[in-house]
C-alpha cells in the first residue's frame, strides 16, 4: 500500500544511524505508561497523541503496528452530539482534536465509522463574523484554529458547505501578515515557524497562495536554521525539533526546500532521538515524546530520509493517503 | 499543539531510588484519579458549590491544560455564583479570585494557553475590567520574559481593548500607540535582540504614521533608520534590526509586464500572449475582430501552457470551431483580468494588441510580434468588455497616468529621485559596514537587496544596471562562501541575476516604463552553457528560441519546457535533471539531450510524456529525439545498454528515445554511412570489448492516443 520515500538524499555518514524499529516500540509503549503520572496528567492530549503516534508509524511504515478497530472505537467515544471530538473521552470538544481524529480516521480509512455531517456542522458553526474560526464554543481565536477547520474540511470534501464564506477567512489570514513577510496567531501578532505553516497551510488549501511574497517569507524561513544545524521559529530563539516540520513543511509549500542544509538538519533530529527508550525529542539530550517524535519523523521524510514513507507537506499525512482521496495526483 | 519542552533527560537511577520514586508516582497517580472520580460526579450531578470548584482548583494546579475543566469551572462560577450574584461587587470579588488564581499559576506555566483565555473571561465578563493593572502585569512579566509570545499577545489584546472603549476618542488611542510604540524602544534598549519589539514596533509605526503629514512621516521613518544603524553596529548578526531594515526601505512593487503576442497558427486561430512571470487568470482577456469595420467578440478558449492550465506565463488562445476571423484581430487585457501569483506586483493599466492576419505564412510570420497598440482611439467599455466606445481622450483606462514611487515602506512620493536618493543613503552606509566587516552576511545581503532595488529605477539596458547586476552577482558569490547553510538560496538569487544579464538582447523597456517587452528583433539560439543557472527564472523569455544552449549548468526541473513554443533543439547535458516535465506543450522540440543527468527511473522519463497525446506535437505528428546516454536509468546488462522498461507501457507516442551516448551514435553513423557507400550491411558498433545496442523504439505519432 504504502511506497517507500522516492527522493533519497545524501545522509552524512557521521551521523547517527535511525532508530526506526525503537521508535515503533516507543509509540507501541505509549499507551501502557498507566503507572506514570504524566500519561493521566497528558489525557487530554489523547486524541492529538494518537494522531501523532499514528501518522509516524504511517512515515515509519509500520501502518499495523497500533490496534486500529481499537482506535477506531475509541475515537467514536470521543464525538460528541454537536460533532466535535474531545481530546479524551468525557473531555469536551474542541477543533483541535477534532482535526485529529478526522485524519486519524481518514488514516486508516475509517471514516464510516462516524457521522461526517455533523463534523461539518460543527466546524461550520465555529465560523466568526471576521472569517476567522473559534477553537471552541467558548470563542478562543487563532490562525491555528482556522487551519484546523479548513484542513479537516478539506479532508472531507466539504469545502463547498455553503454556511462558509471562504473569502473571509482568506481575507482574515492575509490580514495576520507581518513587516516580516511572515504570520502570526491573530493580526498584529509576531510571526512564528508554527502560525506561518498554519497560514501558509491554509492558503494553499483554498487557492491562495499569491497573497505570500515566496521569496520575503523563503528568506525569514530558511533563516530560523542556527549553526549546529536545528531550527528556531523565531529569531534569537533556540533550536527545537518541532520547527523542522513547521518550517520545512512552509518551504516545500514555497518549493523552497533546498534553502535550508538538509544534511545538517537530518544530522540535528538524529541527534535528537533516545537512543535507549526510542523517540525523538526536543533537542539533543532532552526527554523524547510522541509529539518531537511525529514532526522529527516528518521532518525527516520531507528531506528525502531513505526507508521512509513519503508524507505530504500540507496535510502532515501519508502522502499515498493523500492521493488515495484526492486531494494530489498520483503521480 | 504544544507539548512538553525542555526537559532534561535524567541519568540511570538506582534500584532503590526508582523503586522509591515509583512507590511516590503510584500514590500520586492514586491522588490525581481520586481527584477526576469526584470531578466526574461533580459533572454527571451538576454540582455548582463550593466544593465542586475546590475539586477544579485542585485539578488545575496538577493539570492546567486540562481544558476540560477550565470549561467546567466557568460553568459552576457562572451558574453556582454569579448569576445570583447580588451586586457588581460580588461578582467582582469572584472575578478578582480567578484573576489572582490564574496569576498564581501562570508563574508556573507561562506558556498554557488556556490560563491566558480563563484571564480574558474573566475580565470580558466583569462590569469594570481593570484594564490598567493588566497592562501593569503583563508588563511585569515580559520583563521576566521579553520574548514571551502569550505575554505581547495578551498585551496587544488589552490594547485592542482599550482602543474599543475609546471608539469614539481618536486622540486617546493614538496616545495609547504612542505609549506602547515607546514602551517598544525601552524593550529595545535593554536589548537589540528582542525581535518581539522590533515587530510590535512595526505594526504602531503603521498605525502612527496613518495621520500623519508627509514631513511628519519622513521625519519619524529617519529617526528609525537611526535606531536600526544603532543596533547594526552595536552587533552586526544580530537579524532583528536588519530585518526591520528591510521592510523600512520598502520594496517598490513591480509591475506585470506583457513581453509581446503573436499568432502561432491560423487553422485554427491560435495566438500566444507572454508575460514577464506567472499570473493567474481572472477574467478571459478580451478577443475580437473586425468585419467589414465592426467589431466582434471572436469565441475561443485561454490556456495557460502549464499542467495548471489557470496558472502560468504563457497563455494561448484557440478560437472555437466555426468561428471566422477578419484580416485583423485584437486582444484587449484589463488590469483587473491577471493577478500575479508572487504578491505585490500588478498590471499597470489595460493593454490592447493588434494582430495582422492576412498574410498567412506562418513560417514567415512565426516570431513576428504583434502591435501594441496604446492611445488609440480604442476605448473599451470595461463593463461590456467588448466594442469601441467613444472617449475623449482615446486612452484604454485612465489610471497609472501619475505613478507614485516609494520612498520607505510608509511613504510614497510623486518623484522617482526621492526614491533613488534614499536607497544611495543607505547603499553608502551599508558599504561602510561592509566594509569593517567583510565576513558577516547581514550586511552583505541588504547591499545587494538595496542595489536591486536601485536597479528597478534605471533602464534595463543602462551602464548602471549593468554594474548593478554584476555587483550584485558578486556579492551572492561572497554570500555562497559565508554562508553555506544558505548556499541554495544564494544560488538561486545569482540565477536570477546571471539570467537577467544574459537574457537582456531578448526584451527592451517598453514605451511604458518600468515595463519590458520583447525586443523588435528576437535572436533565434541562446547560449547559457556553463553559467551556474540552477532553474529558469522567467521561461517566457525564451518563446522565440529555436536553440537553447543550457550544457553544464545545475538545472534541476525541465518543467520550462512548456512555454518554449519555437524551440526546436535543446541541449540540457550536464545537469541535475531527476526526472522529464513540460514537454508536452514544446510543438516544435525535435532534439532533446539529456546526457549525463541524473534520471534513474523509467517513470521518470515516461512522466515528460504523460500528457503527450494532448500536446500539439501528437498533433501534427512531429517528432522528437531525446537522447539520455549516461544517465543511472541506462542499465549496463551483460555489455548491452537497457532501460528497464519499454516505451509500449505507455502507448505509442511520437517519441525516440537514444540510450546510448551520442559520441557513439556519432561514430556509428559515421560507420553506417560508410558501409552505405561500399553497400555493404549495416553492422552494430563494437566499443571495446562492450557491444552497444543501437535500437530505438520508434511509433507513430499518428496513432497517438
Ligand atoms: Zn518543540
Amino acid at each position: 500500500m504504502s511506497v517507500p520515500n522516492e527522493e533519497t538524499t545524501a545522509v552524512d555518514a557521521s551521523a547517527p544511524e535511525f532508530l526506526l524499529d525503537q521508535h515503533v516500540k516507543y509509540i507501541q509503549a505509549l499507551d501502557t505508561k498507566k503507572n506514570d503520572l504524566e500519561y493521566w496528567l497528558t489525557e487530554h492530549l489523547r486524541v492529538n497523541g494518537l494522531y501523532w503516534g499514528a501518522t509516524a508509524l504511517h512515515i515509519l511504515g509500520h501502518p499495523d503496528a497500533l490496534d486500529q478497530e481499537q482506535i477506531v472505537e475509541y475515537l467514536v467515544k470521543c464525538q460528541h452530539d454537536n460533532g466535535g471530538f474531545g481530546g479524551h473521552i468525557d473531555h469536551d470538544p474542541h477543533i483541535l482534536s477534532t482535526l485529529s481524529a478526522v485524519q486519524i480516521l481518514i488514516t486508516y480509512d475509517r471514516l464510516d465509522a462516524i457521522q461526517v455531517d455533523k463534523v461539518v456542522d460543527y466546524i461550520a458553526s465555529l465560523q466568526n463574523e471576521d472569517g476567522s474560526f473559534s477553537g471552541d464554543s467558548w470563542g478562543e481565536t487563532d490562525t491555528r484554529f482556522i487551519f484546523c477547520a479548513i484542513n479537516c474540511l478539506s479532508l472531507l470534501k466539504k469545502l463547498d458547505d455553503k454556511r462558509l464564506d471562504l473569502q473571509k477567512t482568506i481575507d482574515y489570514v492575509v490580514r495576520c501578515r507581518n513587516f516580516d513577510g511572515g504570520f502570526g496567531s491573530s493580526p498584529g501578532g509576531e510571526s512564528h515557524a508554527a502560525q506561518v505553516y498554519v497560514c501558509v497551510g491554509t492558503l494553499t488549501i483554498l487557492g491562495a497562495l499569491h497573497h505570500v511574497d515566496a521569496d520575503q517569507l523563503g528568506w525569514w524561513l530558511s533563516e530560523r536554521q542556527l549553526k549546529n544545524g536545528g531550527l528556531n521559529g523565531r529569531p534569537e530563539k533556540l533550536e527545537d525539533v518541532c520547527y523542522s516540520w513547521w518550517v520545512l513543511s512552509s518551504l516545500s509549500m514555497l518549493n523552497r526546500t533546498h534553502w535550508i542544509d538538509a544534511p545538517k538538519l537530518i544530522r540535528f533530529i538524529l541527534e535528537a532521538q533516545d537512543t535507549e527508550t526510542g523517540g525523538i525529542a526536543d533537542r539533543p539530550g532532552n526527554m523524547p515524546d510522541v509529539f518531537h517524535t511525529v514532526f522529527g519523523i516528518a521532518g525527516l521524510s520531507l528531506l528525502g530520509y531513505p526507508g521512509l514513507v513519503a508524507v505530504d507537506p500540507v496535510y502532515c499525512m501519508p502522502r499515498h493517503v493523500i492521493q488515495r482521496i484526492g486531494l494530489i495526483e498520483k503521480h | 499543539m504544544e507539548s512538553r519542552h525542555g526537559r532534561k533527560k535524567e541519568q540511570a537511577e538506582s534500584p532503590e531510588a526508582l523503586k522509591t520514586r515509583e512507590e511516590k508516582e503510584t500514590v500520586l497517580v492514586r491522588e490525581y484519579l481520586a481527584l477526576k472520580d469526584t470531578l466526574k460526579e461533580i459533572v454527571e450531578s451538576n454540582k455548582r458549590d463550593n466544593d465542586a470548584l475546590k475539586v477544579t482548583t485542585a485539578l488545575l494546579r496538577k493539570s492546567p491544560d486540562y481544558y476540560t475543566i477550565w470549561n467546567v469551572r466557568r460553568t459552576i462560577l457562572k451558574e453556582g455564583f454569579l448569576d445570583n450574584a447580588s451586586d457588581d461587587e460580588t461578582a467582582n470579588k469572584i472575578y478578582t479570585g480567578e484573576l489572582e488564581f490564574v496569576q498564581e499559576n501562570l508563574k508556573l506555566n507561562p506558556k498554557s494557553y488556556w490560563m491566558w483565555n480563563h484571564r480574558r473571561w474573566c475580565l470580558e465578563s466583569m462590569s469594570q475590567p481593570r484594564w490598567d493593572k493588566e497592562l501593569a502585569m503583563v508588563g511585569k512579566f515580559l520583563e521576566m520574559d521579553a520574548r514571551n509570545f502569550h505575554g505581547w499577545d495578551y498585551r496587544r489584546y488589552i490594547i485592542r481593548q482599550l482602543d474599543l472603549k475609546d471608539k469614539e476618542a481618536k486622540d486617546k488611542v493614538l496616545e495609547r500607540a504612542q505609549s506602547e510604540f515607546d514602551f517598544t524602544i525601552t524593550k529595545i534598549h535593554q536589548n537589540f535582540s528582542n525581535y518581539s519589539a522590533w515587530h510590535n514596533r512595526s505594526t504602531l509605526l503603521g498605525k502612527l504614521a496613518e495621520d500623519m503629514s508627509t514631513e511628519e512621516r519622513e521625519a519619524i521613518v529617519d529617526n528609525e533608520f537611526d535606531l536600526v544603524k544603532n543596533a547594526i553596529y552595536t552587533d552586526p548578526e544580530d537579524q532583528s534590526a536588519w530585518l526591520y531594515e528591510l521592510w523600512l526601505i520598502g520594496r517598490e512593487e513591480r509591475s506585470i509586464s506583457i513581453l509581446g503576442a503573436h499568432v502561432i497558427s491560423f487553422h485554427p486561430l491560435e495566438i500566444v500572449v507572454a508575460f514577464d512571470e506567472t499570473v493567474k487568470m481572472r477574467n478571459p482577456f478580451t478577443v475580437s475582430t473586425r468585419v467589414d469595420h465592426v467589431a466582434i467578440p471572436l469565441e475561443g478558449e485561454w490556456k495557460a501552457t502549464g499542467s495548471d492550465s489557470a496558472l502560468g506565463s504563457v497563455w494561448i488562445f484557440q478560437q472555437a470551431p466555426g468561428a471566422v476571423y477578419g484580416p485583423t484581430v485584437e486582444i484587449v487585457i484589463f488590469s483587473d483580468d491577471v493577478c500575479a501569483v508572487r504578491a505585490g506586483s500588478k498590471l499597470p493599466a489595460a493593454v490592447c494588441y493588434e494582430l495582422e492576419t492576412l498574410n498567412q505564412n506562418l513560417d514567415e510570420i512565426s516570431g513576428r510580434l504583434g502591435r501594441l497598440v496604446i492611445g488609440q482611439n480604442l476605448m473599451y467599455d470595461v463593463t461590456k468588455r467588448i466594442g469601441p466606445v467613444t472617449g475623449p481622450d482615446g486612452t484604454l483606462e485612465t489610471q497609472a497616468v501619475h505613478p507614485k514611487h516609494r520612498v520607505t515602506s510608509l511613504t510614497e512620493s510623486g518623484s522617482l529621485d526621492d526614491r533613488i536618493a534614499l536607497l544611495e543613503r543607505e547603499i553608502s552606509a551599508v558599504r561602510e559596514l561592509v566594509e569593517l566587516e567583510p565576513d558577516c552576511k547581514w550586511p552583505i545581503q541588504i547591499l545587494s537587496t538595496l542595489l536591486s532595488e536601485l536597479r528597478k529605477t534605471v533602464s534595463i539596458h543602462s551602464t548602471q544596471a549593468k554594474v548593478i547586476d554584476d555587483e550584485c552577482i558578486e556579492l551572492q558569490e561572497k554570500l555562497i562562501t559565508i554562508d553555506p547553510l544558505r548556499q541554495e538560496r544564494y544560488e538561486d538569487r545569482r540565477t536570477q541575476l546571471v539570467f537577467d544579464r544574459e537574457t537582456l538582447s531578448i526584451i527592451q523597456d517598453s514605451k511604458r516604463f518600468p515595463e519590458i517587452e520583447y525586443s523588435a528583433k528576437q535572436p533565434t539560439n541562446l547560449d547559457l552553457s556553463m553559467r551556474g543557472l540552477t532553474h529558469i527564472p522567467i521561461s517566457s523569455y525564451l518563446l522565440h528560441l529555436h536553440t537553447l544552449n543550457l550544457d553544464s549548468n545545475s538545472i534541476t526541473s525541465t518543467r520550462f519546457l512548456r512555454n518554449l513554443l519555437n524551440v526546436r533543439r535543446v541541449n540540457l547535458s550536464n545537469n541535475l535533471i531527476e526526472h522529464l516535465e513540460g514537454m508536452q506543450h514544446a510543438p516544435s522540440l525535435e532534439f532533446l539531450t539529456l546526457e549525463n543527468n541524473m534520471i534513474a527511473k523509467w517513470e521518470d522519463v515516461v512522466a515528460g510524456f504523460v500528457f503527450w497525446g494532448e500536446g500539439k506535437l501528437a498533433r501534427t505528428g512531429g517528432h522528437v529525439k531525446v537522447l539520455l546516454g549516461n544517465n543511472p536509468v541506462v542499465v549496463n546488462e551483460g555489455g548491452e545498454y537497457v532501460l528497464e522498461k519499454r516505451w509500449e507501457d505507455v502507448g505509442k507516442v511520437g517519441v525516440e528515445i537514444q540510450w546510448q551516448s551520442e559520441e557513439l551514435r556519432l561514430a556509428e553513423e559515421a560507420l553506417l554511412a560508410a558501409e552505405d557507400e561500399t553497400g555493404a550491411v549495416g553492422n552494430m558498433v563494437v566499443d571495446g570489448t562492450r557491444r552497444v545496442s543501437a535500437t530505438v523504439v520508434e511509433f507513430d505519432a499518428g496513432l497517438a492516443h
